[in-house]
């Protein structure tokens, strides 16, 4: 059995935050600096009472417009901003979209790298027979667990939903995955407190990072450096890793789609791994960094400006919070 | 690479308007913010192909201190 993904629909919440906007809170900074360097102008924001569920069911609902809702048979719900401790929020997803209650469907909390997982882990349903079309959902709402002092972090993160079909299919859709995980560096991108571990503080300390950035340990804090360190590392030899298990070369490859962390890293990664720059994916500008929402959106944007007859390789790579990272080769096009 | 050359390229890289010294204190600028040792860390590995750690960029002060860590014998 074979697998390709098929579709790929995303959305944003309405609320669009631009930097023009961000100027009027934080008027000393430089805001005309970062969009040039890190390449987002806007982002998206929840709403109080919108959540990431609430964007994933618009997502879904927009990819069932093409998409035969009744043949999914399984929903994997990549999230980090899950609707409560528990239940599962895949689970009131299936209810939501009105499926069958037949399907198979479980959350995974992985950020950056998560759908590339993703992916993996559908192909690995389909081949193995126990699922025919999957319905794969990235969703965040990182900016609920932002300080609103924390200007670079407001700067680059932003929320999105996106959803995913991956179905059996008669070519190969899917290459060689390899993976990454350095627990070591958990700390680098975390919010420390509402776990298990430490509960959510009443009266929490106010800290400051870089320059000057405000949160607590209610927040997410993010130690920008050390992830860029960690990717400008780690991400060029795992490129070569990935190409040679794949047995291709730089261009055998139509496409490098990797996470949208920051346009400035990207370019430098880019750069590192010697790729031309109309193979290499950089488009941040409108929508920031959505975390696992970033692939699928690139991907879907790629395919929407360039129009292939048959499909086309692309190398995906995601990279961050865990430490952890993921990628591998996917053929496909007409998304 | 001279030292001032170094200079006036790192002035550029990093995007200052201030005119830097050996002793220029970098993280005390008003200027510098958490993009700039991004910046930082990308112009040192372009250039002398050394890899600046996060740890490294703790540890700078003023640009000799960079010189240091980059390592003397890059310079002239």
């Amino acid at each position: 059995m074979k697998a390709m993904l098929k579709a790929v629909e995303y959305v944003y919440p309405d609320y669009r935050l631009t930097n023009d906007d961000l100027k009027k809170e934080f008027p000393d900074y430089d805001f005309t600096k970062f969009e040039e360097k890190v390449g987002v102008h806007a982002r998206y924001v929840t709403a109080p009472d919108e959540t990431a569920l609430d964007l994933a069911v618009k997502a879904c609902d927009k990819l069932f417009l093409k998409v035969d809702k009744d043949s999914i048979d399984y929903i994997i719900y990549c999230t980090q901003s899950p609707e409560y401790i528990l239940p599962t929020t895949s689970c009131i997803l299936q209810e939501r979209l009105g499926l069958s209650t037949k399907v198979g469907a479980f959350d995974f909390n992985l950020g950056c790298s998560g759908y590339v997982y993703g992916l993996s882990l559908a192909n690995g349903l389909i081949c193995s027979q126990q699922a025919s079309n999957v319905l794969l959902i990235t969703a965040e709402s990182y900016t609920k667990y932002l300080h609103q002092g924390d200007k670079s972090n407001r700067a680059i993160f932003g929320d999105a939903a996106t959803a995913s079909l991956i179905s059996t299919s008669s070519d190969n859709g899917f290459g060689k995955f390899l993976f990454g995980t350095d627990g070591s560096g958990y700390a680098q991108l975390i919010i420390k407190n509402g776990g298990t571990k430490y509960k959510i503080e009443k009266d929490p300390k106010l800290k400051r990072y870089g320059s000057d950035n405000l949160y607590t340990d209610n927040h997410l804090y993010m130690n920008g450096p050390e992830i860029f360190n960690f990717t400008s590392k780690v991400i060029p030899v795992f490129t070569n890793e990935l190409l040679e298990e794949n047995q291709k070369s730089i261009n055998d490859i139509q496409q490098f789609i990797y996470h949208q962390a920051n346009a400035f890293m990207l370019d430098f990664l880019r750069k590192k791994i010697k790729i031309e720059k109309d193979k290499f994916f950089i488009n941040l500008k409108d929508g920031g960094n959505t975390v696992s929402n970033t692939i699928p959106i690139a991907l879907k944007k790629y395919f929407s400006e360039n129009k292939f007859d048959q499909p086309q390789n692309i190398l995906i790579a995601g990279f961050g919070v865990g430490l952890s990272w993921a990628g591998g080769l996917i053929r496909t096009f007409n998304l | 690479m001279t030292k001032d050359l170094f200079l006036s390229s790192l002035k550029e890289q990093l995007e200052l308007d201030t005119y830097l010294t050996l002793d220029t204190r970098l993280k005390e600028l008003d200027e510098w913010d958490s993009m700039s040792g991004m910046l930082l860390m990308a112009f040192i590995s372009d250039e002398f192909g050394k890899e600046i750690t996060a740890d490294d960029l703790k540890n700078i002060t003023d640009v000799n201190s960079l010189i240091d860590i980059v390592g003397p014998s890059h310079f002239v």
